[in-house]
């Protein structure tokens, strides 16, 4: 089946344009001899499909007035709840000030300023300094504007709604040839060698009923890693935020975010019975963390105290609807869009899968196990461990996509060829992509929701063994099902249908390692919660969950953390510094 | 007739460069409805082969705009009950862009333009050096401020009849995109942009007809911004004059 396959060679191969992706790209271009050959494909259009561009809030960077790398390194472990890899939480936190400058000098963003024309910083949740460099709450679309511009405006390859479906290894497999990607525009399929190869694809759980990720992203890159054989870490980290706009189920609206600044301004959440519930869950009351307030939520849902739709309430309006609505005008204007006002009304929210902790295991290099791949962004594990924070995911994702950028610019000149690929690979990934033409085509769309609610109710905010069993056998139904489901094949150009089965395909088998991995870890931490295992555990006992597979074989184990920079009760802080540097946490 | 078993009466565009025609579609009314949720409920129970394009469903990426009833819109933030004409609606590609398939645009021809106005900032620092202090409240940067906030969706250029009778305008957008940049203080070549929008196909083809400030869902205003470049432009060619 390989005779009507298109071929292409190329040096430096870029999967994705947030802002990993494109940073990479500029990075790559700076960084590699003269003459490389740069190719950045997408599964959309450059600077719009994937995530980067949809953050709200901000940038987490320390920038002085008191704020340190060491204070924000802290912040990050105690948020992950000290399972990050320490070493590249601390990449992170150091670059983020290059980065940041990089963003204003070279890239031509323009972050909000003081009076004094200095950068604005906000602190979110969990963090002990003012350190979140924002653009209103629209950050992500600065970001990755100017990003664009610059990478469109470079002699860079662009292959746009080029979807990559498989990782093509060498006959050995120890390294990687190149990628398959279908050509979405013609429906053709095009084999792409490369020297180098950059994963930055961006996780996202859509495979959850009430979700926040933009709708190209189906979790490719994960399954794509799963099948190439690597180990992936901390599957079972699923970050939901609290506040989802909830407006039926016949609506794409549903699990977008609303943002959390609306909790912190004084927002206040209430029940079915319009009575507000969470001081029954955490002293801090609405203003408690995303994971605890998700927690809040979920648990009045589930005592049937829920809104009309069976979500809850969020309610503006006692700070005054002419006040909400010039502080949070693009909310409101969001809300008032879709037929509803925050203002002055009530709107129905529910907690919203947001983002995936979980990745493919790398060093902070961006290299893996499997020479000439990289992986950097949301599709990399480790920054973060058990949980985000606000403000760290476009902090993770441009610090290593750069990162991954220079050092793939360096390693490619001392990479003579390019590697030929294993043809049984290539083969088998094409008959996968192609698989449904030979079937009856079904209605996707109604095993895609069949997904997200197995998804919701037993591998969700709060979970059981009992439960993740279940969802398990759950999953392993809906697959089959998939097996069976066609699609029609006489115009594949632009076919979203088949790209709705692909989409299926690659999140039930990250749906399945995500229920593994939360059945092996026995405990409860950031994200994670286990009903029956209520307990978070020693933090010097920490250990992480890898994921790897082999042939039809996943296996699940657990390592030790390394304290590489700091141990469970004690601090790189110098001493007598204060706990938080933030006026009204 | 009950909300249950009410339909939206809906004719969608189908086809590809080499021409197309609208199609019928029967799509259950519900309370809470876009016009994308209308187009994709087509493409999820009726129809597979329906071609569109969506990524952010929240109005941030400019993926997803088409034109709904003869107007260009983004789709994902667009009430169906705010466009209903009766219980009808009609759905068609982008115009003034060449159509891939169905809903689906090509872009490239929009952001080619982007880059040809010299959209890309010009730097005077580096990340080694600190960040610029910007007095926010100074004239220039308020004026650069006002059409930040651009998602590039191409509903101005859609709208801009100027774009349709000459292909080759840079339209409002990139023109815009130019003028923000021309008001940034950071940028270090004000005079490339002015001479990448002042040609032939730059911004002295605007007829001030204003359909790019009606229509863009940001409620941005390139218009306004077309006008300073004309100004900045005419300046300068007097100014060389002199």
């Amino acid at each position: 089946m390989t005779t009507d396959l298109e071929r292409h060679d190329t040096d430096i191969l870029i999967l994705g344009s947030g802002g990993a992706g494109l940073f990479a790209a500029l990075h790559a271009q700076q960084s590699a001899p003269e003459g490389t050959r740069i190719t950045l494909a997408v599964k959309g259009l450059i600077g719009k499909c994937g995530c980067t561009r949809m953050v709200q809030g901000g940038y987490n960077v320390a920038l002085g007035g008191g704020d340190t790398v060491e204070r924000h390194f802290m912040d990050t472990i105690n948020g992950g709840k000290w399972l990050p890899n320490q070493d590249m939480a601390w990449k992170l936190c150091e670059q983020a000030v290059v980065r940041i400058r990089e963003l204003e000098n070279e890239i031509g963003c323009f972050f909000d300023r003081n009076s004094d024309g200095s950068l604005h910083q906000k602190a979110f949740a969990g963090q002990t300094a003012d350190r979140t460099v924002h653009k209103g709450d629209l950050t992500g679309i600065e970001i990755i504007n100017r990003l664009m511009e610059q990478v469109l405006s470079r002699p860079i390859e662009k292959l746009q709604e080029h979807r990559a479906v498989g990782l093509i290894p060498t006959s050995d497999g120890s390294a990687l040839s190149g990628v398959l990607f279908i050509d979405m525009r013609t429906g053709k399929l095009r084999f792409v060698r490369a020297k180098t190869v950059l994963m930055a694809t961006g996780g996202g759980p859509t495979m959850y009923k009430y979700h926040t990720p933009s709708g190209d992203k189906t979790m490719d890159g994960l399954a794509m890693a799963l099948r190439a054989g690597l180990p992936l870490r901390d599957m079972e980290m699923v970050q939901f935020h609290p506040t989802g706009l909830l407006a039926g189920e016949h609506t794409k609206m549903t699990g977008t975010v609303l943002e959390e600044g609306l909790r912190g301004a004084g927002g206040h959440l209430l029940n079915g019975a319009e009575n507000r519930f969470m001081f029954d869950y955490d002293a801090k009351g609405e203003r408690a963390t995303r994971d605890l307030v998700s927690r809040g939520i979920y648990s009045e849902m589930r005592k049937n105290n829920s809104s009309e739709n069976g979500g809850v309430y969020i309610s503006m309006a006692h700070l005054g609807p002419e006040l909400v609505r010039e502080k949070f005008k693009g909310m409101v204007k969001r809300c008032a869009d879709s037929g509803f006002d925050l203002a002055g009304g009530l709107v129905e929210v529910v907690p919203t899968a947001h983002y995936f902790m979980g990745g493919v295991v790398v060093d902070p290099e961006t290299r893996t196990q499997m020479e000439g791949f990289y992986v950097a962004g949301e599709d990399a594990g480790g920054a973060h461990g058990s949980n985000r924070l606000g403000g760290n995911g476009v902090a993770n994702s441009t610090v290593y996509g750069g990162v991954a950028g220079d050092v793939m610019g360096q390693d490619v000149g001392h990479m003579n060829s390019l590697r030929d690929p294993d043809n049984s690979v290539l083969a088998a990934e094409i008959d996968r992509v192609r698989q449904p033409f030979a079937k009856k085509p079904a209605n996707i769309h109604e095993l895609r929701n069949q997904l997200q609610n197995v998804m919701w109710d037993d591998v969700g905010v709060m979970r059981t063994k009992t439960g993740l069993e279940r969802g398990a056998r759950g999953l392993g139904d809906i697959r089959s099902q998939l097996d069976g489901v066609g699609v029609a094949s006489d115009n594949l150009a632009f076919n979203l249908t088949w790209h709705d089965w692909l989409n299926m395909a690659s999140l039930c088998d990250i749906s399945n390692v995500i229920t593994q991995a939360a059945l092996a870890r026995e405990n409860s931490r950031g994200a994670h919660h286990r009903e029956d295992f209520p307990d978070s555990g020693t933090m010097e006992s920490s250990y992480f969950t890898v994921a790897q597979q082999t042939g039809e074989t996943l296996d699940v184990t657990r390592e030790d953390v390394q304290f590489t920079i700091v141990r469970p009760g004690e601090t790189i802080l110098p001493d007598h510094e204060p706990e938080t540097l933030v006026a009204n946490p | 007739m009950t909300e249950k078993s009410e339909n939206l009466s809906v004719a969608v565009w189908r086809g590809d460069q080499s021409g197309g025609l609208y199609e019928q579609f029967d799509v259950p009314a519900r309370q809470n409805q876009t016009v994308l949720d209308v187009v994709s409920w087509i493409q999820q129970n009726t129809d597979p082969s329906l071609s569109y394009r969506f990524a952010c469903r929240v109005g941030m990426c400019g993926s997803c705009a088409m034109m709904v009833n003869g107007e260009p819109r983004w789709t994902c933030r667009t009430h169906v009950k705010t466009v209903l004409k009766g219980n009808r609606l009609e759905v068609a590609p982008l115009r003034n862009l060449p159509v891939i398939k169905d809903l689906a645009t090509d872009m490239d021809p929009f952001f080619d333009k982007w880059v040809a106005s010299e959209g890309a900032h010009h730097p005077t620092r580096s990340r080694h050096d600190p960040i610029a202090p910007v007095d926010p409240t100074e004239n220039n940067r308020k004026e650069a401020n006002e059409g930040i906030e651009c998602i590039n969706c191409a509903v101005c250029y859609a709208a801009c009849d100027t774009v349709a009778g000459n292909p080759d305008y840079l339209g409002p957008a990139a023109l815009q995109r130019a003028w923000t940049l021309y008001n940034d203080t950071k940028d270090a070549n004000r005079n490339a942009i002015l001479d990448a929008v002042s040609g032939t196909d730059g911004c002295l083809n605007c007829h001030s007809q204003g359909s790019c400030s009606h229509y863009c869902p940001n409620e941005l205003n390139p218009m306004k911004a077309i006008a300073g470049l004309k100004r900045a432009s005419a300046t300068r060619f007097f100014r060389k004059g002199s």
